[in-house]
């Protein structure tokens, strides 16, 4: 076990390097210097400007010294448009506690409603709940988050004044949940769609397997057989959404807080995407990836825990 | 004797998307306690279907149109759900075809032995691991004990299926149904799972029910055989009944069909397929694949034919008008082999 | 119930002529078939046209995809006909404007009332209801529901069916030129998802050992990075056109077709019916071609019409974060991200793309579903 963990953890901390290198490459390589638009700057500042940000160096010297600097110093490079000569480590490190906040969030309640309206929906397959939950799950995987977010936003902020129409930053405790129980919402219901559909599939098919009908003969009720087996059976492939789901999850949250106006990751990767403030937008790239890499991670841990197949070497 | 299970007329049909599927249709036997009673059949004769209407887990499309299943002066074809689970596990246990399958990949052997007595509270937790072992022990499992913490994917087939008869004789049932229990191992495992459970019938005092395509397995095991075609039993007998003095027309195809040592032609083949049961067919089933069908074949169905007192077959060969007819020449000769066969061994 | 024989039975008093054997001579053949045997795809498409709910999904696709090619050629004006005289004009159709909606009219508050007399600014009739009169610091207000269309001067008797944007320009026509790019990015896209992951995993399954190994260890590495990262990264390099769209959108997501192909080889590519074809010297493309490849026909047409709404979906999240088509280019996402800017004031700006996106992604996963359970019907209602 302690040598499945160290070779993902390897696995995920090359694939963060590669990330680290072709993102600082792509934006390097962007045509066109970082000043080229700052015209009332003379060329002598430019030159000085560069010289400081060692932007006048050699790439692969540059991308080495990035390096450096982020591993040892944990100095993200300095942002060049947004907010002039602030440290980027200064403008993300407020940012991220949010972004978490409502992307977690938002998993952390999918999961739990969608295996329970999966189960629901399997117990009670083919009968009137069922379509139901089943009519529903068709819309909710359908319909974009953000235009769900939209259409709360304009319903239930705007016209019914029951949250507010944008997040206030200022705002704590109770108030902070209610400025983001919208943005939450709106992420959640396409996730809790694909874990029910997903699960009401498997255990559809638990159900009928042959273990299911063995717990039932050798005496367990219905309702046991489900819990003790079929749940848990089922809930082992579920496992394989959930990455696909996060990363929608993330994608997402990067428009639901710019409409919103949740000053999060999501609105300063915009932001900087459209400044252009390339040191800014790949520690935004950065801080994407590696989130995405460390649930790729738990969940393959998680793997480890809920199989014994896996645990044990033997085989899948 | 007493028969301590006693199924009448039983019928079972499943919705299917096509239509209406008549899978068994007027099944009667008794079960004597202490005997084992064969039902041999092709795929798709309704044995197995039969063995769970008496266990109450139809698939949810399938039910039973008419019959009963008197068990302990109760009839269990109007049970409700509730009611099945005092009988199953505690007085009437299956064994799978699969092994392989009927296990819980993710659960601990040992617990799966347990649980449903620990579940039912017909043992104390603390007792239910010794017990599980016991068991475990008398199904031939070694190490026992260390296996008690093993997962299914750490045993073999024939290991596992093992598993599974101590799984049904957890909570000390009296009958003990086996669907096919042999098929999904190797040849060379078989003899050891059948000879166990001989003798695991033996030591427990069980009435066992034993549905087979096999009828090799047959002769070994059962001391009466009920032969199954299209939904009905066509013919019921003892072993020697119907092995020695095989009446049915299908009969003498199927065991035509077996193959021996001393084969030498062809091995004979049921020519054609059974009847598609949405529509089974007027009169005899097995008519249109019978040699020896005759006009009124194709027009009633036959009632069963009194032979003996334990030997009886549905065919209108045995009507008192109808042509006398032998069975075939090859199998009189193989029949004639088997008792040769079974006087010198 | 079963009957027993006796001999008194009337029942069993039958003819003797009954008992004749019919069929002793000759050999008892196997019945053949009556039925005409159904091709794959005529059996997929009589199940497909069972499902109610996938007629209507696809007819909706249809009609998105036929308004989407006709409107913007038969419409009065260009998707880029500007006018600042005609700037946020709510919707207005014919017909339905009797019926009291998308007749064109807005509400305007907080007006002064002395002003209402102004012909400059209302235009004679382009008031049609004055309510809420109250004093504010002495002024007199109210609120007033205008004929925007009048209010605005815009011609008598023009229609902008969905309104018009912040440059005057026909929501209509950009809304079906929009789904028009929208649908043709999700196409390109998904045609070369599904040929190189065809090819990969035709490659892959089929050669197996090495060649598979490492040819599955690229696309593992492929695949673990993040999708918003590396669509992110293409853009910014390869710049915002239409083709750099349809391509990050092919980067990832041709693994998932190859991965299927791939374990439909090593499902086929050992069975019986491949073997005897081999032995009989059919060469390895007219294998993967004619023999193996048409088993995974199904799955890839479903996979396929499943890859269309994620793609449309991807399109519109890029243009929300600014990386998507470039003004004054229209599509769903570009629709979507301006309207909902405006979304306080103009909601039907927001509201029209909303809908159209909502009902095109619905149609498409009903479709993929029916072609799904049409093509598989093992997997009915899973």
């Amino acid at each position: 076990m302690a040598k499945y963990i160290a070779q993902r953890i390897v696995a995920m901390l090359l694939t963060l390097f590669i990330i680290i290198t072709i993102g600082f490459m792509v934006i390097r390589l962007m045509p066109g210097g970082i000043f080229d638009e700052a015209v009332d700057m003379t060329f002598e500042q430019k030159a000085a400007l560069e010289a400081k940000y060692n932007l006048d160096k050699p790439i692969p010297i540059q991308y080495a010294l990035f390096l450096k600097g982020l591993v040892l110093e944990g100095d993200w490079g300095t942002s060049l448009k947004m907010h002039i000569n602030v440290p980027v480590w200064d403008i993300i490190k407020t940012k991220i506690p949010v972004t978490l906040y409502i992307n977690f969030f938002a998993l952390l309640i999918s999961l739990p409603l969608g295996i329970a309206f999966g189960i629901v929906a399997a117990i009670r397959k083919n009968t009137m709940t069922d379509y139901l939950i089943s009519f529903m799950v068709v819309i909710f995987i359908s319909v974009p988050s953000f235009i769900f977010a939209t259409l709360l936003q304009y319903f239930v902020a705007f016209r019914a004044g029951w949250f507010p129409i944008i997040f206030d930053a200022t705002s704590v405790g109770f108030e902070k949940f209610r400025g983001l129980a919208l943005p939450i919402l709106a992420l959640s219901l396409g996730p809790i769609a694909r874990v029910t559909r997903y699960l009401r599939a498997e255990l559809a098919e638990t159900i009928n397997s042959d273990f299911m009908l063995l717990a039932k003969t050798k005496g367990l009720t219905e309702r046991q057989a489900t819990i003790n087996h079929g749940i848990r059976n089922s809930m082992l492939p579920l496992m394989n959404i959930i990455v696909p789901m996060f990363t929608g999850i993330m994608g997402g949250s990067l428009v639901i807080e710019t409409i919103f106006s949740i000053p999060g990751m999501g609105g300063i990767m915009v932001k900087s995407i459209n400044a252009p403030d390339y040191t800014v937008t790949l520690a935004a790239l950065i801080f994407y990836s590696l989130i995405s890499l460390i649930t790729v991670l738990i969940v393959d841990l998680s793997y480890g825990i809920i199989d014994p197949r896996v645990r044990m070497g033997g085989k899948k | 004797m007493e028969p301590i299970l006693s199924v009448k007329d039983l019928s079972v049909s499943f919705n299917a998307f096509a239509g209406t599927v008549h899978a068994v249709r007027d099944v009667n036997f008794d079960l004597m306690k202490g005997e084992t009673l064969a039902i041999v059949g092709e795929s798709g004769s309704g044995k197995s279907v039969t063995t769970k209407a008496i266990l109450g887990i139809l698939a949810k499309n399938g039910h039973i149109d008419s019959g009963t299943i008197m068990y302990q002066g109760e009839d269990m074809a109007k049970y409700k759900e509730k009611e099945f689970y005092k009988i199953r596990g505690k007085k009437i246990s299956l064994v799978f075809q699969d092994p392989l399958s009927a296990l819980n990949p993710i659960m601990k052997i040992g617990k799966q032995i347990t649980e449903a007595l620990i579940l039912s509270k017909s043992i104390e937790k603390s007792k239910a691991k010794g017990r599980a072992i016991e068991l475990m022990e008398a199904v031939g499992i070694p190490n026992a004990a260390e296996r008690y913490e093993a997962y299914p994917f750490q045993f073999s087939g024939g290991m596992r299926q093992r598993i599974v008869i101590a799984i049904a004789l957890a909570s000390n049932p009296e009958i003990l149904i086996c669907d096919e229990p042999t098929t999904a191992l190797d040849v060379t495992i078989q003899a050891r799972i059948l000879e166990l459970i001989n003798e695991m019938k033996r030591e427990r005092d069980l009435s066992v029910i034993f549905i087979t395509h096999d009828l090799g397995v047959v002769a070994n095991m059962a001391d009466r055989v009920c032969v199954m075609y299209a939904g009905r039993i066509v013919e019921v007998g003892t072993c020697e009944d119907i092995f020695y003095r095989p009446a049915h027309p299908y009969t003498w195809a199927l065991l035509s069909a077996m193959p021996d040592l001393h084969t030498e032609e062809t091995l004979f083949a049921i020519p054609g397929a059974p009847p598609n049961m949405l529509h089974p067919p007027k009169g005899d089933a097995f008519a249109a694949r019978n040699r020896y069908a005759m006009k009124i074949d194709f027009e009633k169905e036959p009632p069963y034919f009194k032979i003996s007192d334990t030997h009886y077959a549905a065919t209108w060969l045995l009507h008192p008008d109808a042509p006398k007819v032998e069975m075939p020449d090859i199998l009189k000769h193989r029949i004639a082999r088997m008792r040769e066969e079974a006087e010198r061994g | 119930m079963a009957k027993f024989y006796s001999s008194d039975a009337p029942e069993y008093q039958v003819g003797k002529e009954q008992f004749e054997f019919v069929q002793m001579q000759g050999d008892i053949a196997d019945e053949t078939f009556k039925d005409k045997p159904i091709g794959f795809f005529k059996d997929a498409m009589l199940r497909f046209c069972r499902s109610k709910i996938s007629i209507v999904a696809f007819v909706g696709i249809v009609l998105v995809i036929t308004l989407s090619l006709v409107v913007p050629f038969i419409s009065r004006w260009d998707y880029n006909d500007q006018d600042l005289n005609r700037i946020n004009l709510p919707p207005k159709m014919p017909v339905l404007e009797n019926a009291g909606i998308l007749d064109g009219t807005r509400w305007l508050t907080n007006r002064r009332v002395d002003g209402l007399g102004d012909t400059n600014r209302y235009p004679e009739g382009s008031i049609l209801r004055v309510i809420n009169h109250r004093m504010v610091q002495g002024v007199e207000m109210c609120d007033i529901k205008v004929d925007y269309y009048k209010y605005s001067g815009v011609e008598e008797g023009t229609y902008f069916w969905m309104g018009t944007d912040y440059l005057g320009r026909d929501l209509w026509v950009r809304m079906w030129r929009g789904a028009r790019v929208s649908l043709a990015i999700a196409f390109i896209s998904v045609i070369c998802n599904v040929c190189i992951g065809i090819v990969y995993g035709s490659i892959a399954g089929y050669y197996g050992g090495k060649v598979d190994m490492l040819m599955m260890r690229i696309t593992e590495i492929i695949g673990s990075f993040p999708e918003i990262v590396v669509v992110t990264l293409f853009i910014l390099f390869f710049g915002t056109g239409m083709l750099s769209i349809c391509l990050c959108l092919v980067v990832q997501n041709w693994i998932g077709t190859a991965r299927m192909i791939r374990s439909q080889f090593y499902r086929y590519k050992g069975s019986e019916y491949v073997l005897a074809a081999r032995t009989l010297g059919v060469k390895d493309m007219a294998l993967i071609f004619r023999h193996i490849l048409p088993n995974s026909i199904g799955p890839i047409i479903t996979r396929a019409m499943i890859a269309v709404p994620s793609a449309i979906f991807t399109e519109s999240f890029l243009a929300y974060i600014g990386l998507g088509i470039r003004a004054p280019e229209s599509s769903i996402g570009v629709l979507l991200s301006q309207g909902q800017k405006v979304m306080q004031q103009y909601p039907n700006q927001v509201f029209f793309p909303a809908v159209v996106i909502s009902l095109l992604m619905i149609a498409f996963n009903m479709l993929s579903n029916g072609l799904r359970d049409a093509f598989d019907p093992t997997q009915r209602g899973a």
